[in-house]
């Protein structure tokens, strides 16, 4: 069996001259097992593929590993060290130490852990923030701070909004639909600015300033210093890691309460077993990515432009301020749901926006935001690229959505 | 351009391969998703969302038009609606035979001629010929149970195009021309909740009413219930009977038999031949008769018999009576009955269906129509 599996994959390879098999850094096998169609994976803000690397890192976790970090004996004891600094790593990472992290099963956890910091207070949230923000901010009775057209917050707006009884304000770093990067240590000036005022007048509530980093952790340098952060969000099923792992910074000063009680793991915020091979791998996955992130940025860079060059009759919705790897194209008059639909059948996926909203046929409040019509919502095709692109794939990528595009064109002009 | 056709898509086989096969006749097809219900229930999450793509993911792969269509507002007033004014009068309602009747061929049907259609289509199991509603050719799946009530007119300009196939070959059908679809599991809509699923989505709408359990041959009260509308008659799952206290455990299941809504009481029992479980005669409400019949000579077109004599009330007389063919539940075997407009004889006793539930009418092949069982 094993023998037919091995050389059917080296006749895929022959005979598919997109299939790319690098055994080290990143095993990325992507081949359709019928007529050698190829696989061009242009979603990768939706999630990315567990790196070799990090697989293998994670796996004695599983198996001889597998103590509970709270047991007594020394061999549980030394899974307790290599998980406290695995966390370490990940805290490195951002500029802060293990002790400043609470491991969650994921961003969306951690979002919601975040917003546990307000008590009786009110919130503030970016208008294009994730659902995992914004439902929780109306959890809040949240309001909602209005972007520009070029998706960049509404400096403005913010300060108009912040009334004393905010506690909260959150700002992604990187938006997950169009990757508009925020202007985050400015924003934080701001709050800066208002919690001064507050001091001088009197008023005690505190000011937190959130950012969910999902998106960026391995595009962007960061540090939660110079971001000037409270809180914030990070997820491993972005950066090549495990689905289900993810981590909240907490800056000291921030008074969140638990999401579980139990045996007090997490600093009493988060009870539960920890996830051991999660966050080794995450660690993994992050440290990797902290590695290779110009060469990347770079990579990203150039495939972003011969899109964009190859890529016919489109209007560019994220020109300025995104991440090296967003490219979100406009193809007015045209249903790109359907465009998905017909890449799909030539190997390429896509998507229209954040993934949980597409599959329930909303309209993506992100891109209305921006001012949008709703044509133009509609012919939006969000391309995300990563560490199983190459050039060559995004030549043959650019082609097959040029005949996507004419098709559909073709259809409806009957 | 062939004859303009929407075909209702829901994301199934059935109703893909009929977009194909218009498709391929040459229609000028449009397929729309019917948006009737969205929203997750107790144990069950909706499905729509997935449906849709799927839909929306054939029609790309033929090369057609695509539209949602909402009628979620209409659906929980005509359909959800009715099914809780039922339940709550102690009937077991059936929101498939409502939803068709109110939704696909009358709202779906209006507003595709409203946008110039010639025809609508759907992926149920029947045919059409001559104006008249006929069984599918694949008895295992024929769905002209649910189709009975639908409007002459709408059939007028309805298409069934997989009515003459079986269910294999339409699978097989799907597969060849590589829809993805092929092997899907049948959908799971509301109208699917099922015995135990509907209790569960019961009691989203209706509070808990807690009452006795008795058996009816005793009046012994052998447990407690969260309200009897939420059973039906024939019941025997859900009661939480098995392994009570001072019970002989003789392995024989309880069966709802009766129940008194006034006083909130279920009655069970372990007897099969229990005389509320059988009856001869069964009385129906809301006759529907389908006027383009070779039979409508006996009944006028709302349904009323036709009084060529005077009429006479009762069964005695022959000449008033039609013998017919029934079907009592989907996919249940037809039995030969005697119909006088009203009600309904049978040569031997029959299990008792619940109130509410249809009686659908055949003469062979055609489907006469039917009415609500009292």
């Amino acid at each position: 069996m094993t023998i037919w599996i091995q050389a059917s994959l080296l006749t895929l390879q022959a005979n598919t001259k997109h299939l790319n098999v690098t055994l080290n850094g990143g095993v990325f096998i992507f081949a359709k097992l019928c007529y050698n169609i190829i696989m061009i994976y242009l979603d990768h803000a939706a999630a990315t593929p567990v790196s070799s690397k990090v697989l293998k890192t994670m796996e004695p976790y599983f198996t001889d590993q597998f103590f509970n970090p709270s047991a007594a004996y020394l061999p549980a004891k030394k899974v307790a060290a290599e998980y406290e600094a695995a966390k370490g790593e990940i805290a490195h990472a951002i500029g802060a130490k293990a002790t400043d992290l609470v491991i969650t099963a994921g961003a969306t956890e951690a979002n919601n852990l975040a917003f546990s910091a307000v008590g009786d207070g009110k919130v503030l949230y970016l208008e294009t923030e994730h659902d995992s923000v914004r439902k929780v901010a109306e959890q809040y009775d949240g309001k909602s701070i209005r972007v520009l057209s070029n998706g960049l917050i509404d400096m403005d707006d913010l300060k108009a909004k912040i009334s004393d009884d905010v506690v909260l304000i959150s700002v992604a770093l990187a938006n997950n639909e169009i990757g508009v990067i925020q202007p985050l240590s400015e924003i934080a000036g701001v709050i800066r600015d208002v919690k001064f005022d507050r001091l001088k007048r009197g008023v005690k509530t505190p000011l937190y300033l959130h950012s969910d980093a999902s998106q960026a952790l391995n595009l962007l340098d960061i540090s939660v210093a110079r971001l000037g952060v409270d809180l914030l969000t990070l997820n491993a099923a972005k950066v090549y890691g495990p689905k289900g792992v993810g981590a909240l910074y907490v800056s000291h000063d921030v008074k969140l309460s638990p999401v579980s009680y139990g045996g007090g793991q997490e600093k009493g915020l988060r009870a539960g077993t920890e996830n051991v091979p999660g966050v080794i791998g995450f660690a993994k996955a992050i440290s990797e990515a902290k590695e290779h992130l110009n060469g990347n940025r770079k990579k990203y860079a150039n495939l972003r432009k011969i899109l964009l060059s190859e890529i016919k009759d489109y209007e560019l919705v994220n020109k300025k301020h995104a991440l090296d790897n967003f490219v979100v194209l406009c193809f007015d008059g045209i249903d790109a749901e359907r465009l998905i639909y017909l890449l799909e059948d030539k190997g390429v996926y896509v998507s229209t926006g954040a993934a949980c909203a597409a599959s329930k046929g909303l309209k993506s409040h992100v891109l209305t935001a921006l001012g949008l019509s709703d044509s133009q919502i509609t012919g939006s095709l969000r391309l995300t690229l990563g560490e199983t692109n190459d050039e060559e794939q995004i030549h043959e990528a650019a082609k097959l959505i040029n005949e996507a595009v004419a098709s559909e064109k073709a259809r409806i002009n009957g | 351009m062939g004859k303009k056709v929407f075909v209702g898509m829901s994301g199934g086989v059935d109703s893909s391969v009929s977009a194909l096969l218009l498709k391929e006749q040459g229609y000028d097809v449009t397929g729309v998703y019917m948006k009737n219900w969205s929203k997750d229930l107790p144990g069950m999450r909706c499905p729509w969302a997935e449906d849709l793509a799927d839909a929306k993911r054939v029609a790309v792969k033929l090369g057609i038009p695509f539209e949602v269509w909402d009628f979620e507002d209409a659906y929980r007033e005509k359909v959800v609606e009715y099914m809780l004014d039922e339940f709550k009068k102690g009937n077991t309602p059936n929101p498939d035979v409502m939803c068709n009747q109110e939704i696909k061929f009358k709202l779906f049907f209006e507003k595709a001629m409203e946008r110039g259609a010639d025809y609508i289509a759907t992926g149920h199991y029947a045919r059409v010929k001559d104006g008249q509603l006929l069984r599918a050719v694949d008895e295992n799946k024929d769905q002209t149970y649910f189709l009975y009530r639908i409007s002459n007119e709408s059939l007028k300009h309805t298409l069934f195009p997989i009515g003459d196939m079986l269910k294999p070959d339409v699978k097989k059908l799907a597969e060849e021309k590589g829809l993805h679809n092929a092997y899907k599991k049948e959908s799971m809509g509301v109208c699917f909740v099922g015995e135990v699923g509907m209790k569960d989505f019961l009691k989203e709408y209706i509070d808990i009413k807690p009452g006795e359990i008795r058996e009816v041959e005793t009046e012994k009260v052998l447990g407690y219930h969260e309200g009897a509308i939420f059973y039906t008659i024939g019941q025997r799952h859900g009661l939480y009977l098995s392994g009570i206290s001072g019970e002989v455990n003789d392995g024989l299941p309880y069966y709802v038999v009766d129940k008194n809504l006034d006083k909130n009481i279920v009655y069970v029992s372990k007897n099969l031949n229990d005389s509320h479980i059988w009856t001869d005669k069964l009385e129906l409400r809301d006759v529907f008769i389908r006027t383009d019949t070779v039979h409508s000579r006996h009944f006028a077109t709302n349904g009323e018999r036709v009084s060529e004599e005077p009429r006479n009330d009762g069964r005695d007389e022959a000449c008033r009576e039609w013998s017919v063919s029934v079907r009592l539940r989907h996919r249940a075997p037809l039995i030969p009955a005697k119909f006088n407009g009203e009600s309904l004889f049978f040569e031997n006793e029959i299990k008792r269906p619940a109130s509410g539930q249809s009686a659908v009418l055949y003469d062979d092949e055609v489907c006469l129509g039917g009415g609500i069982i009292a």
